[in-house]
């Protein structure tokens, strides 16, 4: 597939894609050996080779193990939704969660919830269809004159919409007993008392979005070029927008039905994943795949350590790992436009 | 703040005279400039005499702001759980009254008041203050996270993290270090505009998130405790801090009108200020801590209900002339903008009671994005 081809990483690329694999490896299999709980690394390996008490074999298998896999989904569509939101709106700050694309699908299951629905399987097309209304308000945004062309003005933007929605949601909350009561861990952002349960109606967008994807890199590199050069190729711009709008909605969406919202990890890994690969976003796109579920593994990891026999929120370790990054951005002395 | 001060004869004075008092300005030929009443007074036999000049929009927009304050106030006051009659609340602040009428009026809902009053004039004041230094609306401490940091030291104390600092102390250096992270990060001087502003909001996310890590360590009553007010609440006013805030925001008014002059020539490029004898460094540094410390003791008292920094000295700005740094307008307006937004609170969902953070995010929110999202608004003030 020539198509496929064009996107794959080149040679050069080789040995740090299979670094960041074998360390996504390595962070896989710390995140089921380590935990809050009394079960130890020497007791979860006796498991993972088949032996060990029957405590120890609920706590990594039935724990654990989906725990590791949410953030592996996470953690890519988190990832992949950063890199694309930057490239379509050209702008290295934007972010699922600074733009309010998170706050969306969060208040969108907060309204859900007090309207009366509660089945869980309603929640990730909710959570989508937030998502897409946080966008396309970014995507009007960027539209004006003097706010889309300054990347910083964009973010204050979209701080105040974040703020504005994640206020409504404490409101609803607020009212709402029952709501509060059922999304209450929920909307810390976290990836702890997720059941497998919770990943399965994901699934299926994720796949539409990824098959999305990859018929929309070609498209999308060639929009970084300027509107007329990627019309003289025989693109759309209209219509890549539209697409990348809808992916990134389903994958925040997805992601925050499944582990609440949480921000900064598209921010982080696209400034990484750009600094290894360079600015070819089909590129970047590939190593978004690898560096966005290990910046939630470790995160997740370190949020389980820190502070046993409890536990962090997700977001508050990747805020806090985040903000610099942020501020690193905005200082550069000329903010690079993508 | 321009004198136009013409001496000796009349017929030097090429102004026409405005003054409302003609004789007073035949004789000592100063005048007031349009749009100002000169208040001029003398002694010693008219040898000596001292005068000072009145804004005249400004004043009767503060007049108007003092006049709404106190029938909101009184609003407030009356309205609750319980209503009380207007006339038996007035009789319960200043004479006799019930006993549970006196209790509700003048234990509960005063304190409250008052409350209200001082961290809205607080957290205005600062607002006022740091929107200037920075010449951008937007800058206020809530958005480059003084707040956030503020909060996450005074939870420290609060929670009791084996710190016995009171929360004040505690906030002044948590809205320190914030300030000092924010202006290092963002390399300095306040007014690179908006990459200030980004490098607060990071500052404030970290601080953010120090603050939940701080709740996630306690246990879990102490952490429900504390919560509504990390959200902001004047409900739960930690003892002691008022006092401490209503001898601060004394002070700190006072000092911010002696630094006003200063700060409206700031208003002009830095090469402006400078050539008006205005030492930019030494200003820049008393307003910015005046910011720093009113907005610390008002988090100890309420929590960080930013969005009063931003919505008040706007309003004062609206009503009153555009050529000075509305301090007085901004307190009051700050002050009235959290009666309304803690009253609107109390009563909207009661009883549910809203915290009033939650109250001024949602008012506030929508102003702050038109404020940006106007076409060509540059968002200076």
């Amino acid at each position: 597939m020539p198509m496929l081809a064009a996107t794959t990483p080149s040679l050069r690329h080789f040995p740090g894609m299979g670094g960041l694999l074998s360390l996504l490896v390595l962070t896989c299999l710390a995140s089921l050996l380590v935990g809050a709980g009394p079960v130890s690394p020497r007791d979860a390996i006796t498991v993972l080779v088949g032996g060990g008490s029957e405590e120890a074999r609920f706590t990594v298998t039935a724990l654990r193990l989906p725990r590791t896999l949410i953030g592996l989904v996470v953690g890519v569509s988190l990832g992949v939704s950063g890199a694309l939101l930057q490239a379509i709106t050209r702008n290295p700050l934007a972010e699922p969660g600074l733009l309010g694309v998170t706050a969306g699908s969060a208040f969108a299951v907060a309204v859900m919830l007090v309207l009366g629905a509660s089945a869980a399987t309603l929640r990730v097309p909710v959570a989508q269809l937030g998502a897409l209304g946080g966008c396309l308000c970014v995507m009007n945004v960027v539209r004006l004159r003097g706010v889309g062309s300054d990347p910083v003005r964009l973010v204050l933007a979209g701080a105040a919409l974040s703020s504005l929605l994640a206020a409504l949601t404490s409101l609803i909350l607020l009212m709402d007993q029952r709501a509060a009561d059922e999304i209450r861990f929920w909307v810390v952002g976290s990836l702890s008392g997720r059941r497998l349960a919770d990943l399965i109606p994901v699934i299926p967008s994720l796949l539409v979005a990824g098959l999305l994807t990859v018929t929309m890199a070609r498209p999308l590199a060639s929009l970084a070029l300027g509107e007329r050069v990627a019309k003289g190729l025989g693109h759309h711009p209209g219509l890549v927008r539209l697409s990348i709008i809808l992916i990134v909605a389903l994958l925040v969406g997805g992601a925050t039905a499944i582990a609440g919202p949480v921000a900064f990890v598209g921010l982080v890994v696209p400034f990484a994943a750009r600094a290894i690969a360079g600015p070819d976003i089909r590129r970047t796109l590939w190593f978004c795949l690898p560096l966005g579920p290990l910046m939630v593994l470790v995160a997740d990891i370190v949020a389980r350590i820190v502070v046993a026999p409890s536990e962090l929120p997700l977001g508050v370790l990747t805020a806090l790992c985040g903000a610099p990054v942020l501020v690193a951005v905005v200082r550069a002395r000329r903010l690079p436009m993508l | 703040m321009s004198w136009i001060a013409v001496g000796g004869e009349k017929n030097k004075v090429g102004h026409v005279p405005i003054s409302e008092n003609l004789s007073d300005v035949q004789r000592s030929g100063v005048f007031a400039p349009p749009g100002h009443w000169r208040l001029g007074w003398y002694w010693a036999g008219r040898r000596r005499e001292a005068s000072i000049l009145i804004d005249r929009r400004a004043f009767l927009a503060n007049v108007g702001l003092g006049v709404a304050l106190i029938l909101t106030s009184l609003i407030y006051l009356c309205t609750g759980t319980v209503a009380i009659a207007p006339a038996s609340t007035l009789r319960a602040l200043f004479s006799e009254a019930e006993p549970t009428v006196a209790f509700v009026v003048n234990d509960l809902r005063l304190p409250r008041m008052l409350a209200a009053w001082l961290t809205g004039a607080a957290f205005a004041v600062a607002g006022c203050l740091m929107q200037t230094l920075a010449r951008n609306r937007l800058a206020t401490p809530g958005i480059i996270g003084i707040d956030n940091g503020a909060t996450a030291f005074a939870v420290a104390s609060v929670v009791g993290l084996g710190v016995s600092l009171a929360p004040p102390a505690m906030a002044l250096t948590g809205a320190a270090t914030a300030t000092a992270l924010t202006f290092g990060l963002a390399g300095g001087g306040g007014t690179r505009g908006y990459r200030f502003i980004v490098a607060g909001i990071g500052v404030g996310a970290v601080f953010g998130a120090a603050t939940q890590l701080l709740m996630a360590r306690v246990a879990i009553d102490v952490a429900n405790a504390a919560y509504p007010w990390t959200v902001g609440t004047l409900n739960a006013r930690p003892t002691g801090t008022m006092t401490v805030l209503a001898i601060g925001l004394g002070i700190g008014v006072v000092l911010s009108l002696r630094l006003s002059r200063a700060l409206s020539t700031m208003r002009f490029s830095e090469a402006i200020a400078q050539g008006l004898g205005i030492s930019l460094r030494r200003s820049r540094l008393q307003a910015l801590s005046l910011a720093v410390s009113l907005t610390a003791l008002a988090v100890a008292v309420a929590g960080p209900v930013g969005m009063v920094g931003l919505i008040g000295p706007e309003i004062a700005r609206h009503l009153s002339s555009p050529r000075g740094v509305p301090v007085i307008g901004s307190a009051l307006a700050g002050a009235l903008v959290m009666t309304v937004s803690d009253g609107v609170g109390r009563l909207l969902l009661s009883p549910i009671e809203l915290p009033v953070g939650i109250v001024t995010a949602i008012v506030g929110g929508p102003y702050l994005l038109w404020i940006l999202l106007r076409q060509g608004g540059s968002g200076n003030v």
